[in-house]
């Protein structure tokens, strides 16, 4: 169903209520999740995370030559300062040559704002933008204090656009209005679907040859939708692999040009690779442009990688193609692996993540490393969740716990289950590091994760980082952490809290 | 009337509130506020502040009330009760800070009624004081603010006899100034050196202990004209303490002057204070005048452009034009004032700059600093005897960079943002620090030798 008309889209919450707060056993996790009773635990104790504010405009500050607007008190978009040279990087790691990084304003709403509304600030701040930066794009993202408040940023973009050359993309992406970060991805998908796919000029009438070209070059094009935790060398190896199907790609949305965007239409499949992302825009484009999608998994590990390419080539029908390539690149990889196993065998790690990403690395990590995975994290759970924990199932022994963050469950867990390993995202590796862990993190803007040579790379960080644990070990042993020792006499999900107040 | 802001080079009062905390010992915070707003304060107060770590109990460790519409529509104070309760189970801090964010402001969870009842009943858990620091009250020097005057109020005991040569020092905000924790460490040993105790609240040689006893100083000495100011007049009006407002010294200059204003203003042992200074004075000129050779074979003056909050703008210009014999052609000051306002702390470059009003501007937007600059010095038309921005230097934040790049100048990332630089327990105030900036300024000219 179309959520395209609304000004707001369905949060999270509401549209496929998730789970944040769970600890125990996989198989009641699936089946509980099943029963919709999951979404609705919180914690009598919690931790800060970030809101849907931050990975919102990460996702639009990522497009190149686009500005970004934090309508709202100063601090909210303040993130962005530490920022300041990566996303330059990124964006030219992309082609994007005359790159000038993440560019933003704060509508730096005061006192007075909030009791007379913030619109006016928003109508000089989009002007202004759009007079010194000349973006193609100017996204805004709302904040609490406006919504609170009552600005209404849809009728501030409505009535100036057309004195504006930038497109003005709303995001409504304020911090309490979901307990689910991820819900970010939905809301600015909702404004790119609404504002970034229609050209404004017609298109050029083709000759017959040129519709004829088009529309072959177009049934072996996917749409390869990356995720701000990607690398471009994460995008390179899978281009690598799609086409050595024969696959054109073009990727979105993260890095990519506002202008185009309109040729998101010009595919024959979407390719999602990671549903915690994806689901909301594949279903529309399905929905809107009739493009199919494929959704499933993350390329992460050779079963994942398997399945993930085999889901693609049964679209495209070559499957016997598809099942060949992957023979020759597991041949290839294993025979790289193979030096490097005897150092992993028996090792005892750790995975904390999003959702799909943990269950996928998890499987990397015992199927092609012969690692042990004694404890899976997963920022929340959904139906998505499913398939990637599929070799899971049934093992009691391995915890696992859905949170946000809240490395007070986490330093617990690792404690009693003293991991050799742990993989996490960031911000929480320095809890496990603190107690004395090594530490890879889970994903980088500048490592390959993804695809074949992903798990290789992987590998060989994991090898480095074994073969001298100094740091970590001394670190261990000159920290002291914040948790009363009863804490860790009690269970890890204590605080864990099924009835009231979600929180 | 406050404006927009492009690349605001600070965070609200929450993050100011946090970072302070944060430097204070073994004391923790409870965030007030929507779940997001510690995620979102730590990459201001982390990554962009010279790679400040999370510490005791801070980055994702934060307790939070983590305030959703749920309490937007039915109040917050049930959730924040139970988070209190929770938090003093397993959290081991002596003391607690609830520090409130925009919505629990908005939405007027009484906050202080909730701080009361947990004191009055708090038999063995750890004291509990609240820091306003809504995000439309201000920005982060606002929340550094709120915490010293939450501190000083509701922490620290009144102490009617005050110790003879005791003193306060504060006016260097926990990551918003990067180099705090050096800087703080530094002036104390200065202090110290003039024989006198000294309590600066944030560094690794403070203790809550003596932080709860800091009103039995004789005198308060707050190094920035705006930082911490409002602070000390609460800490006037509470304790009966006098303060005294100074620059941030930087170099043997501005030390020797702020050295000899305490002991004046204290009425300390002559002798005592000019041996200590002629000592300083002596190690400085050792390592200082060690860059003659390069500085004249490699002429390394230059004409710079600072671009810094006022307390840095200050402190920085003095030391470029009276030690390093530079030429500041523009001084832009990024702290927001009011668009109808005359610009204040104009007159604390008299006698450092010939036209401050010609040179110093207030501009909080990254890229409008060039046209200041271009105003001033108008861009060179590459003719015969045209003369270009040049030998030039920016001594800015990270921010900045880009512009120096375009303008072929030198850079050094100085004030927040620091996301380019790991700082630890660097220093750039008083002797030592200078000694540390005229390493790394310098080593940026030869960076390519």
């Amino acid at each position: 169903m179309s959520y395209l008309h609304l000004k707001v889209p369905p949060t999270r919450d509401v549209r496929l209520r998730p789970c944040n707060a769970f600890g125990g056993k996989l198989d009641d996790l699936v089946e509980g999740q099943k029963t919709g009773c999951l979404c609705t635990s919180g914690r009598t104790f919690a931790q800060t995370t970030g809101c849907q504010l931050t990975l919102s405009m990460g996702m639009a500050a990522s497009i190149p030559n686009s500005v970004v607007i934090y309508h709202g008190p100063v601090g909210c978009g303040a993130a962005s300062l530490a920022l300041a040279g990566v996303s330059k990087q990124s964006q030219q790691a992309r082609g994007n040559d005359d790159a000038v990084g993440r560019v933003w304003f704060s509508t730096n709403l005061s006192e007075v704002d909030v009791v007379a509304g913030g619109e006016q600030k928003l109508e000089d701040a989009i002007f202004e933008a759009d007079r010194r930066f000349k973006p193609h794009a100017i996204f805004i993202g709302n904040t609490c204090v406006p919504a609170i408040i009552g600005d209404d940023i849809d009728s501030v973009a409505e009535r100036i656009q057309d004195r504006v050359n930038a497109r003005i993309i709303p995001l409504h992406c304020e911090g309490f209005k979901t307990r689910f970060v991820a819900t970010a991805y939905d809301i600015v998908y909702h404004g790119i679907l609404r504002h970034l796919l229609d050209d404004k000029k017609p298109a050029p009438a083709l000759t017959e040859a040129e519709q004829l070209a088009y529309d072959e070059k177009k049934k072996r094009t996917v749409n390869l939708l990356n995720v701000g935790s990607m690398s471009h060398v994460d995008e390179i190896e899978l281009v690598r692999i799609l086409n050595a199907l024969g696959l054109e790609v073009n990727v979105y949305p993260c890095f990519t040009a506002a202008e185009k965007f309109v040729k998101v239409k010009d595919a024959a499949l979407s390719v999602s690779i990671c549903a915690t992302h994806d689901d909301y825009f594949v279903e529309h484009l399905q929905e809107h442009y009739g493009i199919p999608y494929v959704l499933n998994t993350i390329p992460i590990g050779t079963d994942n990688v398997r399945l993930w390419l085999l889901d693609i080539a049964d679209f495209f029908n070559i499957r016997e193609q598809a099942l060949e390539l992957i023979k020759k690149e597991e041949t290839e990889l294993r025979a790289a692996l193979a030096p490097l196993l005897p150092l992993f065998k028996d090792k005892r790690a750790f995975v904390s993540t999003g959702e799909i990403r943990a269950g996928a690395q998890a499987c990397m990590l015992e199927n092609d490393l012969g690692m042990q995975v004694i404890g899976i994290r997963a920022h929340h759970y959904d139906h998505f969740g499913e398939i990637v924990f599929e070799s899971f199932k049934g093992r009691d022994e391995i915890p696992i716990n859905v949170a946000a963050n809240q490395p007070y469950e986490q330093v617990n867990l690792l404690r009693r289950l003293k991991p050799d390993l742990f993989l996490g995202h960031g911000n929480s590796n320095v809890w496990a590091a603190k107690q004395g862990v090594p530490v890879l993190p889970i994903y980088g803007p500048q490592n390959n994760y993804l695809g074949y040579k992903g798990i290789f790379e992987v590998a060989i960080r994991l090898e480095r980082i074994l073969k001298n644990s100094n740091y970590y070990n001394t670190l261990g042993d000159t920290t002291t952490l914040p948790y009363k020792e009863e804490w860790y006499d009690l269970d890890p999900f204590t605080y864990i809290r099924q009835t009231g107040e979600a929180a | 009337m406050s404006s927009f802001i492009e690349k605001p080079r600070f965070a609200c009062p929450l993050g100011g509130a946090l970072a302070t905390v944060g430097a204070l010992p073994r004391v923790v915070p409870i965030l007030h506020s929507s779940q997001g707003c510690g995620g979102n304060s730590n990459g201001a107060i982390m990554g962009a502040a010279g790679h400040l770590g999370s510490g005791y109990c801070g980055g994702a460790s934060v307790p939070a009330s983590g305030i959703s519409e749920q309490q937007i529509v039915f109040g917050g104070i049930t959730r924040l009760e139970e988070q209190l309760q929770s938090t003093t189970e397993i959290i081991d801090a002596d003391l607690f800070v609830v520090i409130t964010g925009c919505t629990a402001e908005i939405i007027g969870d009484d906050v202080p009624a909730v701080v009361r009842a947990y004191n009055a009943d708090r038999n063995s858990r750890a004291p509990l004081i609240h820091a306003t620091a809504a995000g439309f009250k201000g920005n982060s020097y606002f929340g550094y603010d709120s915490v010293l005057q939450s501190l000083f109020r509701d922490y620290v005991v009144p102490a009617e006899k005050k110790k003879k040569h005791h003193v306060n020092l504060w006016g260097a905000p926990p990551a918003f100034d990067v180099f705090w924790e050096g800087n703080l460490l530094e002036l104390r040993r200065i202090l110290e050196g003039i024989g006198l105790t000294v309590n600066s609240f944030f560094t690794n040689r403070d203790s809550l202990p003596v932080i709860r006893n800091s009103a039995e100083a004789e005198l308060n000495i707050v190094v920035s004209p705006v930082n911490g100011v409002p602070a000390a007049e609460v800490f006037k009006e509470v304790h009966g303490v006098d303060h005294f407002i100074t620059d941030l010294p930087i170099g043997a200059k501005a030390t020797e002057t702020f050295v000899r204003e305490v002991a004046q203003r204290l009425d300390l042992c002559k002798k005592q204070v000019e041996t200590f200074l002629e000592a300083e004075n002596k190690r400085y000129y050792h390592f200082f005048n060690r860059i003659s050779d390069s500085y004249c074979d490699l002429d390394l003056q230059r004409y710079t452009v600072i671009v810094a909050d006022t307390t840095y703008a200050v402190a920085l210009t003095r030391f470029a034009v009276k030690e390093l014999g530079w030429l500041p052609t523009l001084v832009a000051i990024t702290d927001p004032i009011e668009d109808d306002k005359k610009p204040p702390f104009l007159d604390l470059f008299e006698g450092i700059l010939d036209n401050p009003k010609a040179t110093v501007v207030y501009e909080t937007d990254a890229s409008q600093v060039s046209k200041h600059l271009f105003k001033r010095w108008p861009q060179s038309d590459g003719g015969k005897y045209s003369r270009p921005f040049s030998p030039s230097f920016v001594i800015g934040s990270r921010l900045d960079k880009d512009f120096a790049d375009s303008i072929k100048a030198g850079h050094l990332s100085v004030a927040y943002p620091i996301s380019n630089r790991f700082v630890l327990n660097r220093a750039y105030a008083g002797y030592t620090g200078a000694l540390h900036l005229v390493e790394d300024i310098f080593s940026v000219l030869v960076a390519n030798r």
